[in-house]
C-alpha cells in the first residue's frame, strides 16, 4: 500500500509501522537518544514529541537537547538536529550518561539480531576474512549493556537478519525491543518475545521468517496508528521522501 | 601577547608536516565538520601508510582508502551516512586486507584517547561485557581495587601522532572555535602529540577574549593553522553550509577519473590557485 493510501485508510505501511512502533517505546519523563545512521529512530523521536501527550527529553548525536529543527534532515547526525537546543550535549557526554546508568532509552542499529537480543554490526562471515565488512562497533558494545532499555529496527524481516547464531557478537546485554516491517518484539525473561504483528502478516509468517525461536504468548495484531500518530508522521514527511528513501516492503 | 612563530600557513605546508606512516585523529563525524580539504591535500601529496583514528569516520577514511593512502584504522562506526550507506572503498580495503582494522566501540576509542590525554597507560571503559570485541582486541578486565567487586575493561592508551581539527574560526594566534557539537574533537586535541587546524576564517583576537568559553582548543596546544573557506566540503560546517549531496553522490560513482575529478573540484584547489 502506498504511503498516501495508508494514511487515508489508517492502515500501516512498512515505513509507518517501523517509525510509529519505535516511537511507542518512548515513555514519559525519560531520556531518549537517537544516533547516527538512524533516520527511522530520529523520525520516531520527533513523532513522539508531536503525537504523545507527555514530556520526555530527546537528545541526539548532533548534540541537540529537545531541539526544534527547522527541517528534518536526511542525515540523522546533521547539525540541524541541534537547532533550538538549549545545550550542546556532545558525543562523550551521552556515552558517559549511558555508562553511568542514566540513559533510559537508546536506539541502536544492528545488522543481525539473535534471540537474546544481542547484535552484530561488524561483519558477515569471519571477522578476519569478511564477506561483508559492516560499519562496526559504534555505540553498541558500550550502550547495549549499560542503557536501561535499547531498541533496534530492521527494514528487512528475514532469517538472515533475525538469526539463531550471530556471525560476530558486537554487542551483548540484549535489546529491550526490536521492530521490523511485520513485527514488534520485546524482551521477556532474557529473550526476545513477539509482542505483536502487522495486521497484514500473521504469527505463522513471523515464525517462518524469523531465524530464532520465540514465545508469542499474549501476542496479537499491532493496534492501528492513532490519528495523532498519523498526523505527526505526515507532518514530518509530507512529501513521502523518507518513506521512499527507506524503501521498506512487507515482503 | 608574546610573538610566537607564524601559525597560519598554506594548506600544502600544513599537510606537508604529516610524514608517511603517521596516525591521524580526524575531527568531526561522518559528513559533518571533517577536515576534508586537508585529507584531499594529503592524497595530492602522495602520502602513504597512514592510520585513521576516529570514532565515526566516513568520507575521510573512504577517500584515503580509495587513494591507497591508508594502511591502518582504529574506528568505531564507519559509513558514509545520510542515505549513502556503507563506505564502499573502505569496505573493500578491509575485505581485501589492504587496510588493517582495530574495531572499537566509539566509547572504547574515546577511553584509549582519554588515557593519552590523562597521561596514564589505560582507561577503564563502561560496558563491553559480552562483546567479541574484547577478545578480538585483547582487552583485559581489572577488578575494582577498592573492593566493590565490579570488573571493568581497561582500554590501552591511544595516542595519535596528529589531531586534525576542522574549525569555524581561529584567532591569529591559533585559538580554535567551533559552533554546534564538538563531536570528539576535544579529546582528540588533548590526546594527540601535535594538533593541526583548518579553519573557515580568522576572527578578531578580541572576540576570543570576549567569549573565551567558545574556545575549544587554546592556541598553545595548536601547532599550525590553515585558512580554507569551504574546507569541510562536500560535508557540512554548521552553521555556514550544509552537505553538498550532489557532490557526494558524484564521488560515490565507481568509474575511472571520478577520484581525480573529485579532487580537482575541492574548494582548496581554487583557493590555492588564487594565492
Amino acid at each position: 500500500m502506498s504511503e498516501a493510501a495508508s494514511n487515508v485508510t489508517g492502515a500501516w505501511s512498512g515505513f509507518s509501522y517501523i517509525v510509529t512502533n519505535l516511537a511507542r517505546f518512548v515513555r514519559p519523563n525519560e531520556i531518549t537518544f537517537s544516533g547516527v545512521n538512524s533516520a527511522l529512530p530520529m523520525l520516531a523521536c520527533l513523532l513522539a514529541k508531536q503525537a504523545y501527550p507527555f514530556a520526555f527529553t530527546y537528545i541526539n548525536v548532533a548534540g541537540g537537547v529537545d531541539p526544534n529543527p527547522s527541517e528534518v534532515p536526511i542525515s540523522s547526525s546533521d547539525p540541524v538536529l541541534a537547532e533550538g537546543s538549549r545545550a550542546i550535549f556532545a558525543n562523550e557526554d551521552f556515552y558517559d550518561l549511558c555508562t553511568r546508568g542514566l540513559m533510559d532509552l537508546c536506539f541502536l542499529g544492528a545488522a543481525q539480531v539473535d534471540g537474546l537480543g544481542r547484535t552484530n554490526v561488524s561483519c558477515i562471515g569471519d571477522w578476519h576474512a569478511p564477506r561483508v565488512r559492516l560499519p562496526g562497533g559504534g555505540g553498541g558494545a558500550v550502550m547495549l549493556p549499560t542503557a536501561r532499555r535499547a531498541v533496534t529496527w530492521r527494514t528487512e524481516h528475514s532469517r538472515r537478519t533475525l538469526v539463531e547464531t550471530l556471525d560476530f557478537v558486537t554487542a551483548a546485554g540484549g535489546m529491550h525491543g526490536v521492530v521490523t516491517p511485520i513485527a514488534v518484539f520485546t524482551k521477556r525473561e532474557g529473550r526476545l518475545a513477539l509482542a505483536s504483528w502487522h495486521p497484514e502478516a500473521s504469527l505463522d509468517e513471523v515464525r517462518d521468517r524469523t531465524g530464532f525461536a520465540f514465545s508469542a504468548e499474549d501476542a496479537g495484531p499491532t493496534p492501528p496508528p492513532t490519528p495523532e500518530e498519523r498526523a505527526a508522521l505526515a507532518s514530518l514527511d509530507p512529501a513521502g521522501r523518507f518513506a521512499v528513501d527507506a524503501g521498506i516492503r512487507l515482503r | 601577547m608574546s610573538a610566537g612563530p607564524q601559525k597560519i600557513i598554506p594548506l600544502a605546508d600544513l599537510a606537508a608536516r604529516v610524514p608517511d606512516g603517521s596516525s591521524l585523529a580526524l575531527g568531526g563525524s561522518f559528513l559533518h565538520r571533517g577536515p576534508f580539504a586537508f585529507v584531499r591535500e594529503l592524497i595530492r601529496q602522495g602520502r602513504r601508510d597512514l592510520e585513521v583514528v576516529k570514532q565515526s569516520p566516513g568520507y575521510d577514511i573512504d577517500i584515503l582508502c580509495r587513494a591507497g593512502a591508508l594502511s591502518r584504522a582504529r574506528a568505531g562506526i564507519v559509513a558514509m551516512e545520510g542515505n549513502f550507506g556503507l563506505a564502499p572503498w573502505y569496505r573493500r580495503a578491509i575485505e581485501s586486507g589492504a587496510v588493517r582494522l582495530e574495531e572499537h566501540a566509539c566509547a572504547s576509542l574515546t577511553a584509549g584517547l582519554r588515557a593519552a590525554a590523562f597521561g596514564v597507560p589505560f582507561m577503564p571503559c563502561g560496558g563491553i561485557h559480552g562483546s567479541d570485541l574484547a577478545a578480538l582486541n585483547g582487552w583485559k578486565t581489572i577488578e575494582d581495587p577498592y573492593g566493590s567487586g565490579e570488573a571493568v575493561y581497561a582500554i590501552p592508551r591511544i595516542q595519535p601522532d596528529f589531531a586534525v581539527i576542522q574549525a569555524n574560526e581561529v584567532s591569529e594566534s591559533g585559538d580554535v572555535r567551533v559552533f554546534g557539537t564538538s563531536h570528539w574533537d576535544r579529546i582528540m586535541s588533548r590526546s594527540a602529540k601535535r594538533v593541526l587546524v583548518v579553519a573557515e576564517r580568522i576572527a578578531p583576537d578580541a572576540s576570543f577574549r570576549d567569549q573565551p568559553e567558545l574556545t575549544l582548543v587554546p592556541h598553545f596546544l595548536v601547532e599550525a593553522v590553515s585558512i580554507v573557506p569551504n574546507g569541510a566540503w562536500p560535508g557540512s560546517l554548521w552553521p555556514d553550509y550544509a552537505i553538498d549531496y550532489p557532490a557526494v553522490e558524484a564521488y560515490m560513482t565507481d568509474a575511472p577519473g571520478v577520484l581525480a575529478d573529485h579532487l580537482a573540484a575541492g574548494p582548496e584547489v581554487r583557493e590555492a590557485a588564487h594565492v
